[in-house]
């Protein structure tokens, strides 16, 4: 109940964050018509496009509520609920962009496998939001937060897909799915992509519920 | 005259035991407040007490004409308002025995 | 001169009187005014400050004289030998405190001496580093600022606060504003937290922090930027907190404030 109403209200204040949402939206945009050309690189950029702009609006969802997150525990809220309700909510966010993204290039791209391609899109989009709001919990200023995603992002980017550092990014799964999609080959890729999303994703939804466990944790009192 | 501070506390008081001798209005009170030496209660401190014990139910309001100009809103007191001024005036000679012992040793002019 | 009654009238509706009984009022008071043959200016002075001043006056106890102290209640909050440390360097020490409902207590002293600390200490906020806090469950916080989201609008915070007290959406929202309207606001529908003046949000800070009944209740300079009848009214409110049997502690630097309260806590004079 709480959380559904966190969820909604987050999705209704960043919904009037018209600026900041306009250049999300077309942050992985930008990242597509790039190499439009190519359809590899093109859903590969697009895709971490996405990952990048909604991690980066969590992150500053979660900010922006470093002073209201207090009270609410002191009225009752628990801790799942109020960072869970913004997780959904940017989640929910996320899942969106990438069904819009995928429709373009649906329409636009000659796609190998059109259903790999709304898959690695969405595992970006969900493994973004806990993302933003790891780093968001860790590094409590906006500017260090976003320059922290700024480099997952570009490590990335640049990092050789075989290695053991790609591996440890967080979007290699979505690259992994990705490459299925255009390229084909084993089925394996998207299964390996799957599990590296669910670990990938528990570890920041564990580390971002503990780390806002012990920062919003409420002194027990007794009764006087 | 009352310096403002002592008034805040006791012109509920003033008024309910004018209006207990009869009712009036606005103007009317304010100048018998002044004749009985009381204070000059400015219109900006007795309208809102006359409307708090409208509210409150201790004093009940009535239009009546006015020889010249508007018509003139008259307030009598209420049973509550009776009860209210009983008990306050006891809770003021007891304040004003407290304060008259207090001072009897202070010389007068 | 006919301008005073609308504009008078005018004030009413924004301090959240009905429509109905500001129209009375405005009338009632330009008649007062004919009574002594005066213009309501005259009589009463700039328009939306007579408002101010009779709402708050509307607002008082019946009179100031009898007004009926309740016996002090249970014990709602106490602090023990409470001190807190940052590192080497001691805030302060051995702070005791009782506060029993009915009670309000008031925590004064020089800037950075720890009285935001002390409150988010008793709280449950920060944690002390010796002594003893005991306190009832229900708790109500109204910080100094901040502490609401820019971006949601006053039924919205009602809304968000209100789930996280386990309310419904509907009456969270008809609570929050019943409780606006004893502060003189009526929330605009459409106006987000970031449009509102210092003063308004500051009273949505306070609704916030009463929307779920707390018994205790923790202010920390919740009236910055309140004008002198926002600063009535919040202490009328106060007042009406404590003859419910709540307890206050307020923390707060004027003096002016220390007369009606039942327990002074200095933490500069330490």
């Amino acid at each position: 109940m709480t959380t559904l109403v966190v969820a909604s209200l987050s999705t209704r204040e960043v919904g009037r964050r018209r600026a900041a949402l306009i250049l999300v939206i077309a942050l992985p945009f930008w990242f597509y018509l790039v190499r439009r050309d190519l359809t590899g690189q093109s859903i590969r950029m697009l895709t971490l496009g996405i990952g990048w702009a909604i991690s980066t609006l969590t992150l500053f969802v979660v900010n922006a509520s470093r002073g209201v997150d207090p009270r609410l525990r002191l009225t009752g809220a628990s801790v799942v609920s109020i960072i869970g309700g913004r997780l959904l909510a940017m989640t929910g966010l996320g899942v969106a962009l990438a069904l819009g993204y995928w429709t373009l290039v649906a329409i636009d791209q000659d796609v190998l496998h059109l259903w790999a391609a709304a898959l690695t899109m969405l595992v970006s989009a969900l493994v973004a939001a806990p993302l933003g709001s790891l780093i968001g919990a860790l590094l409590p200023r906006e500017l260090e937060g976003a320059l922290a995603l700024l480099s997952v992002v570009a490590v990335q980017m640049l990092a050789d897909p075989a290695g053991l550092t790609a591996k440890l990014m967080p979007f290699w799964s979505a690259r992994e799915i990705g490459t299925y999609a255009v390229d084909g080959g084993s089925l394996d890729l998207v299964w390996r992509g799957l599990a590296h999303m669910g670990v990938t994703w528990l570890i920041c939804v564990g580390g971002t519920l503990a780390v806002f466990q012990w920062r919003l944790r409420l002194a027990r009192y007794p009764e006087p | 005259m009352t310096p403002r501070p002592w008034l805040h506390g006791f012109l509920d008081l003033c008024l309910l035991a004018m209006l207990r001798e009869r009712a009036d209005y606005g103007y009317g009170l304010s100048q018998r407040l002044a004749a009985a030496g009381v204070a000059e209660v400015p219109g900006g401190t007795l309208y809102p007490a006359l409307l708090r014990l409208e509210e409150q139910g201790l004093a009940t309001p009535s239009w009546g004409p006015s020889e010249s100009g508007p018509r003139r809103k008259y307030y009598a007191i209420t049973g509550a308002g009776l009860d209210v001024l009983e008990q306050q005036a006891g809770d003021w000679r007891r304040f004003r025995d407290g304060v008259d012992s207090l001072l009897s040793a202070v010389p007068h002019e | 001169m006919s301008d005073w009654p609308s504009a008078f009238e005018a004030e009413l509706l924004r301090l959240g009187v009905q429509p109905g009984r500001a129209r009375r009022l405005a009338d009632e008071t330009s008649q007062q005014a004919a009574e002594s043959a005066a213009t309501p200016g005259d009589v009463f002075g700039p328009a939306h400050l007579y408002a101010r001043h009779l709402m708050a006056e509307l607002n008082a106890p019946a009179a100031a004289t009898t007004r009926t102290r309740f016996e002090a209640g249970p014990v709602l909050l106490s602090l023990t030998g409470v001190g807190k440390k940052y590192r080497r360097q001691t805030v302060f020490q051995d702070v005791n405190l009782t506060v029993r409902g009915g009670e309000v207590a008031a925590i004064v002293g020089a800037n950075g001496c720890g009285k935001s600390t002390l409150l988010r200490i008793c709280a449950g906020l920060t944690r002390p580093t010796s002594g003893e806090v005991r306190r009832v469950r229900r708790v109500g916080l109204v910080p100094q600022d901040g502490g609401t989201a820019g971006w949601l609008t006053a039924e919205e915070h009602f809304t968000l606060f209100g789930a996280a007290a386990g309310m419904v959406p509907g009456r969270a929202r008809s609570t929050g504003v019943h409780l606006a309207t004893r502060l003189a606001w009526r929330p605009g529908r459409k106006q987000r937290a970031q449009q509102m003046s210092g003063g308004t949000r500051q009273k949505l800070n306070l609704v916030l922090g009463e929307l779920h009944a707390p018994d205790l209740l923790l202010l920390d300079e919740p009236y910055q930027g309140f004008d002198q009848g926002a600063y009535l009214d919040f202490w009328q409110q106060v007042f009406a907190w404590r003859d419910a049997g709540r307890a206050i502690v307020v923390v707060t630097h004027l003096l002016h404030d220390l007369q009606n309260v039942d327990h002074v806590l200095d933490l500069g004079e330490r």
